[in-house]
């Protein structure tokens, strides 16, 4: 995959910040960038867990088990991936501002789709810092992570509630039958 | 339950008189009453109440077919927007941006009931010319829990109606009537179970005071099922499972060891048709799961990809017919069977007429699920040369093989694993019904012409998990899509026309005397002739059509509704073949059409 250099897209890139919003402690600094996730609809794709996976349309890989730096999310997000369903999220790209040294007509069949809605810069770098803190190197997804990230009613979490008691549940289970 | 206010509910009865009034005093305004009580009567004589339309696909042979003819040939090019009302229901949840209209309107003596995609129920007054809103009932679906594990969109294609009640379904796996005079919920049931990657889009069907829910999440690695809810005391009285458990009859055709039957698919998510004179309920099951890796689950996998005769009393399954055994394709079998008796060699011919996703039209003799036809409506199959003329299995499968591979070269497959096959997954044809008229003898099918791209994962155990995607692969969409409204002479099971179309058909179809209607979802609604299926008027509503057209008559005058929102599966997943449907907007409309 194509990695052009973060700076032609013309992104500000403080290494720090990512270093600095770790460091807030009143609120959860990625909040802002969960919004995003959620605004953009990552989850459409990615599902709220992030693990993305299989399916019915693309295959939106796993943010769980990238490895990719904040910097290059930033420029995934922004620029989408040529040539696969992750769309690009950047006013203007393959634009104005070229991507991976490309415009549109370069990219030609190669030019990936267009998010639903445009991030500002400070957007991206939000879901880039909250999947780099509460996604990337994440396991299974949790009953704790379903409840925070939607902090609502919805059943949605209790498969995760039932799955952390399933071991203990299989214990008991074979424990019985011997 | 919302109300739209106290004062509206209770003034609903004066304000109706009042619009009555003005429009010049017709004094056969019924309140609701007796009359007014849906009974299984009724339900099996809908020809006696011409002017309604009190079943999902209008009767129980689903021939979405009306005698209405103040519509007709002659008079249908002065057809106009007579009214139009907005509804809601587009809000994102799980992995949707927006809610969709995929529902057929019911009509009963001058009021119509439709669904939102998120199941809310709208109860509209069309006395007097014009449309207004007497309740919405808000099942408060619970979104992102359904909305995560809904493969093909945020759906609901309707209600039904019995006693004073609308009974409907929600995403998220309820049973609920609401008075339909006041719409207040008087009860709801938990019927599937979105834990289990379970949800509802059909409407119900009601035969004998018990509705009948069919179950949509194949992709999700369900147990299909069919079930029974006595409307009376409100328990289930059966539910059969569309894939046979260990030991019971066709659990031979899973024969593997990973116990693959157990989240084998098999969803039932549109409504099926009745036989009274049987009392058998046919009924169409989906795809085995999971979709593109048929080597995970060798064996015909009964009863995927089938048409199932049932016991409507016990839900028995008497008979099955099968359409494409080991599925790799993702070829289902869902769609509603059309009853048809016609005259045969041997006296009246009783048919159950199925068009496939896998591009094949099958006639079955539903007294005993025995092939009598079959023939392909797309332009396009190169997935298997042709059916074989005696039993209609495609003439590539072989009994002795475990694992089916059809036409290979083009058969997705483990070691054929990116390939483009015709019909697409989509179809074919998919949910949008067809229609057919009894005196033409013509079956009109909506018909997606397609061909996509399937890629194939290698299924493992492992990858099983609840409420995530259990496909084995996915498709892509390096073609265009266009589709066609396609005519079956059902005397000789032959196409009797085409009329082809630029996009393909999400809609459905209605069948009057003398005309088909039909939609698109670029947003056209035409009426074409029901012999010769020129089109004789379209209107553009700006929006995209998703749904099935419908009419009724009140007030002595005939109108034609349909609901308008594109949504469903199409929008998310299948739109590169379509691209110019990008610029379609989600919306929520229903429209009504009167000379
Ligand atoms: C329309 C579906 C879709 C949406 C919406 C979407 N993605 Fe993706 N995403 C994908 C697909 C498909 C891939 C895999 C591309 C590939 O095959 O290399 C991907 C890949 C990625 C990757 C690269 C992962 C890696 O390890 O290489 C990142 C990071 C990512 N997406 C983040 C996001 C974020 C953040 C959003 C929301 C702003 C988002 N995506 C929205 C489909 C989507």
């Amino acid at each position: 995959m194509l990695l052009a250099s973060v700076v032609a897209l013309n992104l500000s890139m403080p290494g720090v910040a990512y270093g600095q919003s770790s460091q807030a402690p009143a609120s959860d600094p990625t909040s802002a960038g969960k919004a995003v996730f959620a605004k953009a609809n990552c989850m459409g794709c990615h599902k709220w867990h992030g693990n993305g996976g299989g399916g019915y349309g693309g295959d939106a890989l796993s943010l769980r088990k990238t490895e990719l730096t904040r910097e290059q999310i930033i420029e995934t997000v922004s620029c989408g991936r040529p040539g696969t369903g992750m769309p690009f999220f950047m006013r203007g790209a393959y634009d104005e501002t070229k991507c991976h040294g490309m415009n549109r007509r370069e990219a030609s069949a190669q030019m990936p789709p267009e998010g639903g809605t445009f991030l500002r810069t400070k957007d991206v770098e939000a879901v880039a810092d909250y999947v780099i803190a509460h996604i990337k190197g994440a396991g299974e997804p949790t009953y704790a992570e379903c409840v925070a990230f939607f902090s609502n009613t919805s059943r949605v979490c209790d498969i995760y509630k039932t799955q952390a008691q399933k071991p203990e549940d299989a214990a008991v289970g074979a424990a019985r039958s011997q | 339950m919302e109300r739209l206010s106290g004062h509206a509910r209770v003034s609903s009865r004066a304000r109706l008189l009042a619009v009555v009034v003005a429009a010049g005093g017709i004094l056969a305004v019924t309140p609701v009453s007796a009359a007014d009580e849906v009974t299984q009567d009724r339900l099996l004589n809908p020809g006696k109440e011409a002017g309604n339309w009190i079943h999902h696909h209008q009767n129980y042979s689903a021939h979405r077919f009306s005698s209405l003819k103040e519509i007709n040939r002659d008079t249908v090019k002065n057809l106009k927007v007579a009214w139009t009302m907005h509804l809601g229901g587009i809000e994102p949840g799980g992995i949707w941006s927006h809610g969709g209209l995929e529902g057929t309107p019911i009509a009963e003596n001058g009021f119509l009931y439709v669904t939102d995609g998120w199941g809310s129920v709208y109860k509209i007054d069309a006395h007097g010319g014009r449309g207004t809103l007497a309740w919405k009932m808000d099942p408060k679906t619970d979104r992102d829990w359904a909305g995560a594990v809904a493969c093909c969109g945020v759906d609901n294609r309707g209600v039904a109606l019995w006693g004073d009640l609308v009974i409907s379904h929600t995403l998220d796996g309820r049973l609920i009537a609401t008075n339909k005079e006041t719409g207040q919920v008087a009860w709801q049931r938990n019927v599937a179970d979105p834990d289990k990657g379970e949800v509802i889009t059909g409407a119900p069907l009601i035969v004998k005071d018990m509705a009948i829910t069919g179950v949509a999440g194949a992709e999700y690695g369900i147990r299909g099922w069919i079930a029974a809810t006595d409307l009376k005391t409100q328990k289930e009285v059966w539910r059969t499972h569309t894939i046979p458990g260990k030991g019971e009859p066709g659990s031979e055709t899973w024969k593997d060891a990973n116990n693959s039957a157990a989240a084998g698919g098999g969803s039932t998510w549109v409504t099926g048709s009745y036989d009274p004179s049987t009392d058998t309920i046919v009924w169409g099951v989906g795809n085995p799961g999971p979709d593109w890796d048929n080597a995970y689950r060798p064996g015909d996998n009964l009863y995927t990809d089938s048409s199932l005769g049932l016991d409507a009393t016990t839900g028995k399954i008497k008979w099955h017919y099968q359409h494409t055994p080991n599925d790799p394709y993702d070829y289902d079998s869902v769609a509603e069977n059309v009853l048809v008796d016609i005259p045969g060699p041997s006296g009246p011919l009783k048919l159950a007429l199925e068009a496939d996703r896998n591009g094949f039209a099958y006639a079955i003799d539903r007294s005993n699920g025995k092939f009598v036809w079959g023939l392909p409506f797309v332009k396009k199959v190169t997935w298997t040369k042709g059916l074989d003329a005696e039993t209609g299995k495609p003439i590539e499968y072989d009994s002795s093989k475990q694992v089916q591979t059809y036409v290979a070269s083009v058969t997705p497959s483990r070691t054929n694993m990116e390939t483009d096959i015709c019909p697409g997954n989509m179809g074919g044809k998919n949910w949008p019904p067809t229609a057919y008229n009894p005196d033409l003898k013509l079956w009109y099918i909506p018909v997606i012409e397609s061909c996509n791209r399937i890629k194939v994962e290698v299924a493992t155990p492992d990858k099983l998990k609840p409420r995530e995607f259990w496909t084995g692969g996915g498709p892509s969409q390096p073609f265009t899509i266009t589709g066609s409204v396609t005519a079956i002479d059902v005397t000789t099971g032959k196409v009797a026309g085409k009329m082809e179309t630029p996009f393909p058909n999400l809609g459905g179809i209605l069948a009057t005397p003398e005309l088909v209607f039909s939609g698109q979802p670029s947003g056209e609604v035409m009426a074409l002739d029901a012999k010769t299926l020129q089109k004789l008027w379209e209107f553009n509503t700006g929006g995209g059509v998703n749904a099935p057209p419908m009419t009724f008559s009140v007030d002595g005058k005939q109108y034609v509704a349909i609901l308008v929102g594109l949504g469903g599966a199409w929008d998310k997943w299948f739109i590169d073949a379509t691209p110019e449907l990008k610029k379609i907007q989600p919306g929520s409309m229903l429209y009504v059409f009167a000379l």
